[in-house]
């Protein structure tokens, strides 16, 4: 068995340990110990938030917040002053927040303290918490560890997690949350369950259509339905990773022929000049990279000497590659006159083949707000991919219903061995399949007896 | 006829009627196993145990009921005649029974593949009946007490090990005279406090005909062992006369025109295929609907709240379920001069003269005559769960339990677990460790996987869906599967292991023929226009690629190359599945090793959940400690099991399992073996 948990802090810190027989797996912990930790980002910022769970979180609420008789009422923000439990001396005003088991995060009595951003106040919370008997620092990942343990978890919701945790920009902070309420969750599950009914019709008329009442139509149903899945899950793993460029930054270089305004368009982008720009061709002679938040992605825009043909053939297959995947931008439409450049929009839309096409002018900036819509919006559409994992699963999925139809007519045992595969591959991501939930829909739709 | 054929033939005919050589007396006062039932699991596991090695004792209210089928004339199915291949790879009874009593062979879903194959055949109730007994009557070291059990003879507990018993033999119930055994196989099938239900009519009893069992033993299980136990219902139709029967009106459903027989054993079947009968095939009308809904307060089978079966409905349950619809109903012959009929699919319980109005809204019945109602039958179950991979109840040493008292339902069902019982039954009473089949390797493997990791809330039946491995776990190939096994474990006679080695060798020579043949895409191409054969990788096609293709057979193949081929004829139709199949399952083989790796990981039956100083949510705690899983694999199957529980199981086993590993290396040299628990741990014979 060999499964892999991610597991982060929250102090961004990943812990990433690989489970199987040979290696080493999780420790049970001792749970009994009051962990806490601050749980946004580092750095400065407006509000920060400090979690506290275990047992001893309500001790937290009664020595620091002053609520010594009666605990808040669960799930309230409250606006208190949080004291220092030896020296009485006020530390912060912030929002306290009061979580008791099992309905929280952890599963454990959990207690979040919204204190102002500045480090100085950050430190001051936390070593007095710190202070308070049977209260310890979490480790990296207790939190998710503690959540996962008390079932609160499965393993796409950890992952999801994880990535929530390292959202650095706004767009991957909007993709992680869309995947832990569940937008790919549904989707995934949405796929499991048609696939589910199709082998449950499959197995029902293997297992009874001969001397039972199963109509002949099912198998036909069946054709329409593999086929639907087959098509939305290629379609699925078609979108050209940006789920996954999404968690780890995409890295976009600028190519074109000299002097085509490469330069502009970097400086265009960052605001700033960071490269030189003249008007003599072959001005930029090394890379210039520069990190950039383009519509919520990361980017690393890297701006090249120009594109030119080379005699040499890993330089010509360097330039085929960089042709496949890329979106093609028109710089100084400002110097056609208008009804030229409307025969060239024109023109390109009509022609096949092409990569998605912009017209922009570095000079006037004009097209360069579409430019950003066509290069980063990983979120319109369809939810993404954003795990690896995903996609190997996803693509044993497709594989295995292409083994449906090879045997369609010819041996079902084997065809239906390739919806079966396919849950499988899916049920890697969901959730597994069991037998029993086959039989009950077969029972379910089926008048079945003898 | 075939050779084995022959050779049983004689017997029947020499010991007919079956009655004149019951026993009434013991020549023992120990055996090693008793087996209590005469039904389908009772027969397979003293014919079992005998041939293990046991002195085994097989007790029955009647010897005259031995091999009774109870229900339906018939034998095999999808799935169910996937185990009467193993069970006849084990050299159990009821292939070659179903051999001898077929009277309409056929092989369900012949266009879905060969691994869903299904074969099947109606039987001749009185042959099949003077086959079983005759076998039990030969068997060498098998005696038959003709008696009703009366009690469990079981040890107190053990206060070394907390909750455990062990069996030490039975009481019979007329002058209380004890018999010991080291172990007891029940197999007590409906009769574990069985009711019989008929309109409102309820008497205690398992079966039409037959006396109820005593209640000592039932007590017994609950409250002496205190083992959990449900309640089931199931029931069967009312036999009618086949001359009041217009068979006119119905569709013929003729048998296949060469009968296949069950058995490996066998090459042909005892009824020729020109002598077959045939079934017949009609429907229920709105007129059965209206009869059903009329009489429901007449009915208190299906007032009842015990689980019935969902395949197997009452005409009922079926009504009541899907509505407005025609309820497809068999006319299945009960044998070659039986003047009855049995109209499969009309199982019911309400009043006799209501069946009768009910059946006679059924054209091709509409004059019919019943002679003997139907009726529901209400029984207890024993929760499959705890139960050990052998059968063995987990707190009771040397007490093995099999067929419908597990839950099950079918004799197929019956007759595996029924065999494995008397296997295991044997192997303890001769302290040898249990012997375990997994689901990686056959259908009986995946039936006592599910019935003791995962327990059952109906009747549990088998299907090909339950089986993970189907394409691997395949009709034509239980023999290659499962007799050497058998035959380590002495369960197989020697001719019948003389038989599959020199299959196994034949197939090996076969497939080792048709590797030999290899020619280039296009020479094969040249020689068979018109299949479109496609390029290979290294520029060459064996035979066996070639037989992957859908419209290439081993006959095309053998005309095309007589010489190296025809002497394998006999094989052809196992080498065409193999060809297609072994993709598969090769692809399936790390999956299989995953499982067979899971499943020898053991969990400690003592193992206290609640108290496991690992991360475990309170509700698998629960979970755990209610099935008891024997095996990673197992809890890893359990419903409502989380992938981190069952992580943290895995990391307790491990740790478990170096700190033994430590342990025994310390000891090593001073001690030799360490008794049950480590028998259990090594429990799987070699593959």
């Amino acid at each position: 068995m060999r499964v892999t948990v991610y597991l982060f802090s929250g102090r961004n810190v990943p812990l990433c340990r690989r489970l199987s027989s040979g290696d080493g797996v999780l420790a049970g912990l001792a749970d009994a110990d009051t962990i806490f930790a601050l749980s946004s980002g580092h750095g400065r910022c407006g509000v920060a938030v400090v979690r506290i769970s275990g047992p001893a979180a309500t001790t937290a609420l009664r020595c620091m917040v002053g609520l010594r008789k009666h605990l808040p009422p669960p799930r309230t923000a409250l606006l208190r002053s949080i004291t220092d439990p030896h020296s009485k001396e006020v530390l912060d005003r912030g929002l306290v927040l009061w979580f008791p088991a099992p309905h929280s995060f952890t599963g454990e009595d959990s207690v979040e303290f919204h204190i102002h951003g500045g480090p100085a106040v950050i430190t001051a919370v936390l070593q007095a918490l710190g202070s308070v008997p049977g209260m310890r620092p979490a480790e990296a990942g207790e939190f998710t560890r503690r959540a996962f343990h008390a079932g609160k978890l499965d393993l796409t919701e950890v992952e999801g997690l994880g990535d929530l945790i390292h959202a650095e920009t706004e767009a991957q902070r909007r993709q992680a949350l869309r995947q832990m309420s569940g937008d790919l969750g549904r989707l995934y599950q949405d796929w499991s369950h048609r696939l589910k009914r199709c082998l449950a019709h499959v197995e029902a008329f293997i297992d009874f259509s001969e001397d039972e009442l199963i109509e002949d139509g099912v198998l036909d149903r069946v054709d329409i339905s593999v086929c639907d899945l087959q098509a939305e899950i290629n379609q699925h793993l078609k979108d050209e990773r940006r789920g996954e460029r999404l968690r780890s930054g995409v890295h976009v270089v600028i190519a074109g022929a000299t002097n085509a305004g490469k330069s502009s368009l970097l400086n265009t982008l960052c605001q700033r000049p960071a490269a030189i720009v003249s008007p003599i061709a072959g001005t930029t002679r090394d890379v210039v990279e520069t990190a950039l938040d383009i519509g919520g992605f990361p980017v690393l825009l890297s701006d090249t000497a120009g594109l030119r043909d080379s005699p040499d053939l890993v330089e010509q297959e360097g330039v085929r590659r960089a042709r496949e995947r890329c979106l093609l931008v028109l710089n100084k439409t400002d110097l056609l006159p208008e009804a030229q450049r409307e025969q060239l929009s024109l023109g390109l839309r009509g022609t096949s083949g092409l990569p998605p096409v912009c017209l922009i002018s570095c000079q006037t900036s004009e097209g360069l707000k579409d430019f950003l819509t066509v290069c980063a919006d990983p979120l319109s559409g369809a939810p993404t991919l954003t795990q690896a994992r995903h996609r190997a699963h996803l693509q044993q999925c497709a594989a295995a219903l292409a083994q449906y139809w090879r045997y369609r007519d010819s041996d079902l045992a084997l065809a239906a061995e390739g919806v079966r595969l396919a849950l499988t591959g899916l049920g890697r991501i969901t959730g597994r399949v069991g037998a029993e939930e086959i039989l009950d829909i077969i029972f379910k739709d089926f008048c079945i007896g003898k | 006829m075939s050779r084995m054929l022959t050779r049983k033939l004689l017997p029947v005919r020499n010991i007919l009627p079956p009655v004149t050589k019951r026993t009434s007396h013991v020549h023992r006062q120990r055996y090693d196993v008793i087996v209590v039932g005469g039904g389908h699991a009772g027969t397979e596991a003293a014919a079992a145990a005998a041939r293990v090695g046991a002195e085994t004792l097989l007790v029955t209210q009647k010897t005259h009921t031995i091999g009774a089928l109870s229900c339906n004339p018939s034998l095999g199915g999808v799935g169910k005649g996937h185990l009467v291949r193993e069970i006849d790879a084990l050299d159990g009874l009821c292939g070659r029974a179903g051999d001898w009593a077929g009277i309409h062979f056929s092989i369900l879903n012949r266009r879905k593949g060969p691994a869903v194959w299904g074969p099947r055949a109606q039987l001749d109730r009185q042959r099949y009946r003077e086959f079983i007994q005759a076998e039990l009557l030969s068997t060498p070291r098998l005696e038959v007490l003709e008696g009703s059990v009366e009690e469990l003879l079981v040890t107190d507990p053990n206060p070394e090990e907390p909750g455990r018993h062990r069996v030490t033999g039975i009481r019979l119930a007329n002058g209380s005279r004890s018999i010991s055994a080291s172990s007891v196989v029940l197999t007590t099938g409906t009769f574990l406090s069985g009711s019989l239900f008929v309109g409102h009519t309820v008497s205690p009893g398992g079966r039409i005909g037959d006396a109820p069992s005593s209640s000592g033993l039932s007590q017994t299980l609950r409250e002496r062992l205190g083992l959990r136990v449900g309640r089931l219902r199931t029931g069967t139709p009312p036999r009618v006369l086949k001359d009041s029967v217009d068979l006119s009106l119905a569709k013929l459903h003729p048998p296949d025109s060469h009968p296949t027989p069950f058995s490996f054993m066998n090459t042909r079947t005892r009824c020729k295929p020109e002598e077959q009968l045939p079934c017949y095939l009609t429907y229920t009308t709105p007129g059965v609907e209206r009869v059903v809904r009329e009489s429901l307060h007449l009915n208190c089978h299906i007032q009842q709240d015990a689980k019935g079966p969902r395949y197997c409905p009452s005409i009922e349950s079926r009504v009541l379920r899907f509505p407005g619809r025609r309820h497809q109903v068999w006319l299945e012959p009960e044998g070659m001069t039986s003047d009855l009929l049995y109209p499969q699919g009309l199982s019911m319980t309400m009043p006799p003269d209501v069946q009768l109005r009910l059946i006679r809204e059924i054209p091709a019945m509409h004059r019919a005559e019943i002679h003997t109602p139907g009726y529901g039958v209400q029984y207890d179950y024993v929760c499959p769960t705890q139960l050990s991979p052998a059968l063995q109840v987990k707190n009771t040493q040397g007490l093995f339990l099999a067929g419908q008292i597990n839950g099950t339902t079918g004799y197929e069902e019956a007759a595996a677990q029924g065999l494995w019982a008397g296997v295991n039954a044997a192997r303890w009473a001769r302290s040898l460790p249990p012997a375990v089949l997994s689901r990686t390797e056959s259908y009986i493997g995946v039936l006592i996987d599910d019935l003791v990791s995962r327990g059952v809330n109906e009747p549990y039946r088998m299907f090909t869906s339950r089986a993970e491995f189907r394409t691997s776990l395949r009709p034509d190939n239980a023999d290659l599967r499962l007799t050497l096994k058998g035959s380590l474990l002495g369960c197989v006679s020697s001719a019948r292991r003389d038989e599959f080695l020199r299959v196994k060798l034949r197939l090996q020579d076969a497939e080792a023929a048709l590797r030999a043949l290899t020619l280039s895409p296009a020479g094969w191409r040249k020689m068979m226009p018109g299949i479109s054969v496609s390029e290979s990788k290294n520029g060459s096609l064996s035979g066996m690629d070639l037989l992957q293709y859908k419209d290439v057979s081993f006959e095309m193949l053998a005309s095309l190359f007589p010489e190296q081929l025809s002497p394998h004829m006999e094989f052809s139709e196992r080498l065409k599945i193999e060809a297609v199949y072994k993709p598969h399952c090769d692809l399936s083989k790390r999956e299989v090793e995953r499982i067979q790796k899971e499943e020898n990981m053991s969990l400690p039956q003592d193992l206290d959940y609640f108290s496991l100083p690992v991360s475990l949510s309170k509700e698998v705690r629960e979970i755990l400690d209610r099935f008891r899983p024997s095996t990673l694999g197992a809890a890893t199957r359990l419903e409502g099991m989380t992938p981190a529980a069952v992580v943290n199981l895995l990391n307790y086993v491990q740790i478990a399992e170096r700190k033994e590993r430590m342990m025994n290396r310390s000891n090593a040299g001073h001690q030799e073996g360490r008794g049950d628990d480590l028998c259990a741990r090594n429990a799987s014979l070699p593959q």
